[in-house]
């Protein structure tokens, strides 16, 4: 049945592979579509619960999205001190941020520089460990951590441990133009870790806060990271915070973020996926088109079909057959290209995100540089290799019905 | 399948009438038509253009209805069955053969006779082996993956032939099966007819409006303006496949599966 399915589309060729086409590209849409704003959304989750879903960020409103305000509520040691005290809250690390650059080997690398209780990295930070020497446990002022892309520059040479890291800051409270000067000693390199609370692991320097506290020469932090004990409290603690500061701080939390920036992904894949639909729709009125143009110039063929014996519901069933056969290629043909066309897109969307990330969340970004990868779930491949095959069909039940009906002897006249 | 040991006739009609509607207006093709055709017999129908003998074959052949009357093949009162059921007769008892052979042109020699086999789900193993066997035996083994396109039109009617004979029906139902061809491969159709005949037992029904093929069966039924006008039994003409013989190598005769039909002497029925 199916050797005769192929012959009879291989007979009709040029006609077979436009009809084919049309559901090759409607469901490579639909699945490029579909696997990268998943995957765009399964980065996005990643990179934030990197951070754990137990730590809430607690900035200055003012610095958030208008960089030069005045007059904005400085967080001092009496939020720490309040925040600490509390309910559900384990710790609040207060830290520095300051963007940098660091000289290595004669050339200039970008860097962030985060000043915070070092001992407190494990903790903010899931799962991130040094490739070489150790996070170090005491408040040394010389001491430095250094983030892999930093420490292994593109061109350059790489910072070794215990090695010298010469760094200019900029945007210390008091340093005026061109920025500070600061020297601090690599005790350990990290591991690779990517993007986590709001900033690129990879492109920091952390320093002691103590060493941070003397070059801001400044009482007042960036801002403050709050531990929770237990991930179902944090929206309570939130709340808490909120309550007492106003407008005066912003509070993030990895839920928020995570959140909102899955409502946007999820809406962006349901416009783009009703795009392949109709595009998958008009795919099946072309098959339709197609099967019952087949029927009619096959009517003496179904004529001898019926004087050999083949009964209504075999012959429904034989082109029915071919109709499927149509999907099961476009379906294949469709999940091949989708892959592929997925992995352009995935460039595209990794771009737009960026901007979007930078916009929102200071340095780092949550997007991050790199590209969106696709993501093919089980589900994804059965629904690509079934639905295309599930439409043919359908598309094609009337027309093999029609030919199933025919009149045998009315059939074998017809020339 | 075939019935053996019954005594009913391969094709009894019993005073068939059709009537074609085209608007509002009723043509009758056939008015009251019976005749019986006998087990293992070459028949032929005859009959101008127009006269109805068509409309016959499309009736024995189960592909149409009788408006009155019964029709019965091999046994089974064809009014009895459903659609289904009649495309399982035409599938196990009657084989068809055209005049314009009817081969499906996408598919091979082989695939065209495997196809009524593959209707009642024969396994592919068997069923090339069967059609292989036959296209043989019509002197086609080495054309078995050949096109219709790439055959002559004598071997497109062998193959059309093998098609209607692979399924060992009770009766092969031909409409003017030379009626394509040229003198000398008309003889050999004939020829392959008459063996498979005799070597098999098959009822051989012929359309023709051909005299001299009708003199070589058995039995003649001529057909004029909706009724049976005459019907002759004849003798078994042997010398009509000595003369084809001369031209086509004998087939390998199976060993005889059933009795030939009796013949008795000539007779004459006149009907009216």
């Amino acid at each position: 049945m199916l050797k005769l399915a192929y012959k009879a589309l291989a007979d009709r060729k040029v006609r077979s592979v436009l009809t084919i086409l049309g559901i090759t590209i409607g469901s490579a849409i639909i699945l490029s579509l579909i696997a990268s704003s998943s995957g765009l959304s399964a980065g996005i989750t990643s990179n934030i619960q990197k951070t754990g879903a137990n730590i809430l960020t607690i900035r200055n409103s003012g610095g958030f999205f208008s960089a030069g305000a005045t007059n904005t509520y400085q967080l001092s040691q009496t939020d720490v001190s309040y925040l600490e005290g509390l309910a559900h809250v384990i710790d609040a690390y207060p830290y520095y941020s300051y963007s940098g650059s660091v000289v290595s080997g004669g050339s200039t690398l970008s860097t962030t520089v985060v000043g915070i209780n070092l001992a407190a990295l494990p903790v903010l930070y899931n799962g991130l460990t040094a490739a070489q020497g150790s996070i170090p446990l005491s408040g040394d002022v010389t001491a430095a951590v250094v983030g892999w892309d930093i420490a292994n520059p593109v061109s350059g040479t790489p910072i070794g441990l215990h090695q010298m890291v010469q760094m200019t800051v900029s945007g210390t409270g008091g340093a005026k133009t061109g920025g500070t000067p600061l020297s601090v000693l690599a005790n350990a390199i990290l591991k690779q870790y990517g993007t986590a609370l709001s900033s690129n692991v990879d492109d920091t320097v952390f320093i002691s806060f103590q060493a941070a506290a003397l070059l801001a020469k400044t009482a007042y932090f960036t801002g403050i990271y709050v531990v929770v004990d237990n991930t179902a409290d944090v929206t309570a603690v939130q709340n808490t915070i909120t309550a007492h500061y106003g407008s005066n701080v912003r509070v993030i939390s990895p839920g928020t973020v995570l959140s909102s920036l899955q409502s946007i992904t999820g809406q962006l894949t349901v416009f783009l996926g009703a795009i392949g639909a109709v595009s998958l729709f008009i795919a099946t009125v072309g098959i339709v088109n197609t099967m019952y143009v087949s029927v009619m110039e096959r009517t003496k063929e179904i004529g001898i079909f019926k004087a050999i014996g083949y009964r209504p519901r075999q012959i429904m069933a034989m082109f029915l057959t071919e109709a499927a056969l149509t999907g099961v290629i476009g379906g294949v043909a469709g999940l091949i290209l989708g892959y592929a066309l997925s992995f352009l897109m995935g460039g595209e969307l990794a771009g737009s995100t960026l901007s979007f990330g930078r916009g929102g969340f200071g340095h780092g970004g949550v997007g991050s540089a790199s590209a969106v990868v696709p993501v093919f779930s089980t589900e994804l491949i059965i629904f690509a290799l079934t639905f295309p095959v599930l439409l043919a069909t359908v598309a094609g039940l009337y027309p093999a019905w029609r030919g199933s009906r025919m009149n045998a002897v009315a059939a074998l006249k017809y020339e | 399948m075939m019935n053996r040991g019954t005594n009913h006739p391969a094709v009894e009609v019993v005073n068939v009438t059709k009537t074609y509607r085209v608007g509002h207006t009723d043509y009758p093709a056939l008015r009251g038509v019976s005749f019986k055709i006998e087990k293992g017999e070459l028949a032929s129908i005859i009959g101008p253009s127009g006269s109805g003998k068509s409309t016959v074959l499309n009736l024995i052949g189960a592909l149409d209805p009788p408006t009155s009357g019964k029709i019965f093949v091999d046994g089974v009162n064809l009014r009895k069955l459903n659609e289904d059921q009649l495309a399982l007769l035409r599938n196990r008892k009657i084989g068809f053969v055209y005049q314009s052979f009817n081969l499906i042109q996408r598919l091979t020699s082989i695939e065209n006779v495997e196809m009524p086999l593959i209707a009642r789900g024969t396994p592919e193993k068997i069923r090339r082996i069967r059609a292989s066997h036959l296209l043989k035996m019509m002197g086609l083994g080495n054309k078995l993956n050949k096109k219709p396109t790439e055959l002559s039109g004598g071997e497109q009617q062998r193959v059309a032939i093998a098609r209607a004979l692979v399924a060992e029906p009770a009766i092969v139902i031909a409409d003017e099966p030379t009626g394509n061809l040229d003198s000398k491969t008309t003889m050999e159709i004939l020829n392959l007819v008459t063996q498979m005949n005799r070597a098999k037992g098959i009822t051989f029904v012929l359309v023709t409006h051909n005299m001299e093929v009708a003199e070589m069966t058995h039995r003649i039924i001529s057909i004029r303006d909706g009724l049976v006008e005459k019907e002759q039994v004849l003798h078994r003409l042997d010398s009509f496949t000595n003369e084809a013989k001369a031209i086509v190598p004998p087939i390998p005769v199976q060993p005889q599966t059933r009795e030939p039909a009796p013949y008795t002497s000539p007779v004459l029925i006149t009907h009216r």
